[in-house]
């Protein structure tokens, strides 16, 4: 084995897997609690890359103002998907299903929406310089480390409130049983609403440390979304570090799959091995079994 | 008992099961509804262009365009009017390449019009960035609906994919975004570009040797859609004759890929002297920004160089060469002139490659047209429109000339490919250079040759 090609990959992984981390946070952290398939996540996820984009160009704000701004942006379209359109259809008794129709539609008529409004073509982000660092056989960009870094103090962060803070444990309580949850007090609206926040702004960094190394484009939101979704699944729904371990195994799954094999069959590597892991464990890695 | 409350899902959810409510069904189906009719609104479905305008087209522009094809009026087919589709990447991930298709062709329309040529009556089906149901619910939709008899076609796999179509419905059809050999000699459709990487290949190819004596090994990347005979066949072979080297690594990705890490680790263990990668659209630019973070700082020779793909690797692209028929908006042919000028007045920016492939495919037309005219035939009908092509394969172009003519392609009619003039630039600024012209060789040909 290349053991020069092997430390390549699990840096690879390792950036790659922890981006996936994040995306399955954000998607997991609102599915336990909502139970609802937020297809329409993609929306927060490109809205937050080109309200930096729009910011940095139309606004002429600096590259962290612009980075705050597309925060704020993405952040604010989950939640006003949350109370526009979720919200009222759950006072209406709407089933699941039919959110998720909403959800779907959403998420197809938005990248269309940004199409008439920016255009089809790729946006760039004014950014500064992303230096390259050298580890013996190892590269990696700045940019990679500051947000790999980023990433696992947010998870933590995020883990922590939820643990630790008496909100979070609302949102536990209200993912775990939400009659009781109800029936002690914790008002669910606003549980809904935290967990948007929450779920919103980490996809919006997710898409935020891409675009800063990548561009805009009004399609960049479905891919990513799904990806949140894979890790979620595969790590266990209800636990958040679950999901981060699992966005983190895809990564290195298909990173580590490139040592063997060429790249356009790391997919069918990275789902063989997820479909004999829930094959195994259907909860997932660190979900808890259905009693 | 079931308990639900107002603002929680009903926790009994089940998929096979589910307790689906007629204003449920209603909210959805709106939902999906609006979401398709915004999808069509951004550019999705057909777009029905049956008035050609000649706004912004002016007098000057018209006069030179009949100096360069021949007057207007009725040998220019003022009366006559020719149903054409488009079947472009309206939506997904290559819009960006169907909206610059379809304004040099909307353009091309214009433009013929003030010169009191055809009237070039245009609808738009979307393939949705290269899906192959799409592109054949298209086709079909402008055969039956629109009753094209003309077709601008574009990229690889849809293109293939509607060759029956085309054959069946006599559509005589011009492709200029997605060459490949396997739509070479079909029916009634015809390349307008080199074949997609394979032809421009031995030309890079040469130049890398030429320029980097000591270059033996050769790593390979492309996909398995476009440029697959260059990278199975082509680029190995002429490799070999020209350095007796050999191909280290020969890697191929997905359509669409973003993340190159691994795959460029693959290349950099492999040691490579020089990159050749059939590696296209938005993806170049991901994958040469990946080379250079992976500190491999060889050569890369690539066959495309698009707009898009230059903001993605941003100051990277300078380390880029390619090899291909490159459109110059630069060029001082007096056509191509006035193609800027009417291009820079219509959308507010310059041409690029794939604008001016589809703008030039609809002076083809006009051409034909004229021919046929002038035969004393129905330029309605696509066998005296192809008949025409063959009797003359030579047509002008805004690829080459110089200031007082414009260039010449010529059809190739046994396969049905073109030859057009094709170089190897290297990219300054974010902008290309021409180093060096090449020109297409055949596979026994010494692929030294192909450097002019």
């Amino acid at each position: 084995m290349d053991l020069n090609l092997l430390a390549q990959l699990t840096v690879s992984g390792v950036v790659v897997g922890s981006s996936y981390a994040l995306l399955g946070v954000s998607f997991g952290i609102i599915y336990a609690t909502t139970k609802i398939f937020h297809l329409a996540h993609a929306v927060s996820f490109a809205a937050a890359a080109y309200g930096a984009v729009w910011a940095s160009s139309s606004l002429g704000l600096g590259f962290a103002l612009a980075l705050v701004v597309g925060l704020v942006v993405g952040l604010a379209f989950g939640v006003m998907i949350e109370l526009v359109f979720y919200r009222p259809m759950r006072n209406k008794d709407a089933t699941l299903l039919s959110i998720f129709l909403v959800s779907l539609g959403i998420s197809v008529a938005f990248p269309n929406l940004l199409q008439l409004a920016f255009g089809p073509d790729n946006r760039t982000l004014e950014r500064p310089g992303n230096p390259i660092y050298e580890l013996g056989p190892v590269t990696i960009t700045r940019v990679d480390v500051i947000g790999t870094v980023l990433i696992w103090l947010l998870i933590a962060a995020v883990t922590t409130f939820i643990v630790k803070t008496r909100f979070g444990r609302s949102i536990t309580a209200m993912r775990t049983n939400p009659v009781m949850a109800e029936a002690v007090g914790i008002d669910s609206k606003r549980v809904f609403t935290v967990v948007f926040v929450i779920g919103s702004a980490l996809v919006a960094v997710a898409s935020l440390i891409q675009t800063s190394k990548g561009v805009a484009t009004p399609n960049m939101g479905l891919q990513p979304t799904l990806i949140g979704f894979i890790a979620a699944f595969l790590g266990g729904i209800g636990s958040l570090w679950g999901a981060a371990l699992g966005g983190l195994a895809l990564g290195l799954l298909s990173s580590w799959s490139a040592l063997w094999l060429q790249v356009d069959y790391g997919p069918v590597v990275v789902f063989g091995v997820m479909f004999l892991i829930l094959l195994v464990r259907p909860q997932g890695l660190l979900g808890k079994a259905a009693v | 008992m079931k308990i639900r409350r107002k603002d929680t899902p009903s926790q009994t959810f089940s998929f096979p099961s589910v307790d689906v409510s007629r204003r449920s069904v209603l909210f959805g189906a709106a939902a999906i509804g609006g979401a398709a009719a915004l999808a069509a609104c951004g550019g999705g479905g057909s777009d029905k262009g049956s008035s050609v305008s000649t706004a912004g087209v002016n007098s000057a522009q018209a006069d030179g365009l009949n100096a360069i094809f021949g007057p207007g009026g009725k040998e220019g087919g003022v009366d006559v009017k020719l149903a054409a589709g488009m079947m472009l990447a309206v939506t997904g991930q290559g819009s960006f390449y169907g909206k610059v298709m379809g304004n040099g062709a909307k353009l091309a329309a214009s433009q013929i019009k003030a010169a009191k040529g055809f009237n070039y009556d245009i609808s738009i089906a979307d393939h949705k960035s290269g899906d192959v149901p799409a592109a054949l619910s298209g086709v079909r939709q402008l055969v039956t609906q629109d009753k094209i008899r003309v077709l601008q076609t574009s990229f690889g796999a849809p293109s293939e994919a509607i060759v029956p179509l085309i054959a069946q419905n006599k559509l005589l059809s011009f492709n200029g975004g997605g060459s490949s050999p396997g739509q070479a000699g079909k029916e009634y459709l015809w390349q307008t570009r080199m074949i997609f990487g394979d032809d421009p290949a031995p030309g890079g190819l040469a130049w890398i040797a030429k320029t980097y004596p000591d270059a033996k090994k050769l790593a390979i990347i492309g996909t398995q859609e476009n440029g697959v005979a260059g990278a199975k066949t082509i680029g190995p072979e002429a490799w070999k004759k020209l350095t007796g080297g050999t191909v280290v690594a020969n890697e191929q990705h997905d359509v669409g890929l973003t993340d190159f890490s691994s795959l460029v680790a693959r290349v950099k263990a492999a040691a490579p002297d020089a990159i050749l990668t059939f590696t296209y659209g938005d993806d170049v630019g991901y994958l040469v920004k990946a080379i250079r973070e992976a500190k491999i700082e060889v050569p890369v020779m690539g066959i495309e160089f698009t707009e898009q793909g230059a903001k993605i690797a941003g100051a990277a692209f300078d380390t880029f060469n390619f090899a291909t028929d490159f459109y110059s908006p630069d060029n001082e042919n007096p056509w191509n002139k006035i193609f800027v000028e009417g291009h820079q007045a219509a959308y507010g920016e310059p041409p690029e490659y794939y604008g001016a492939n589809y703008y030039e495919q609809v002076f083809f037309y006009w051409e034909l047209v004229r021919r046929v005219i002038a035969a004393g035939g129905d330029p309605t009908d696509t066998d005296a429109l192809q008949k025409a092509l063959i009797d003359n394969p030579v047509f002008k172009s805004l690829y080459g000339g110089d200031a007082q003519t414009a260039g010449e392609v010529t059809f190739n009619p046994e396969d049905h490919t073109i030859s057009k003039p094709m170089g190897v630039f290297k990219v300054v600024g974010g902008k290309p250079e021409k180093v060096a012209d090449i020109v297409k060789v055949s596979s026994t040909a010494d692929p030294a040759t192909a450097l002019v």
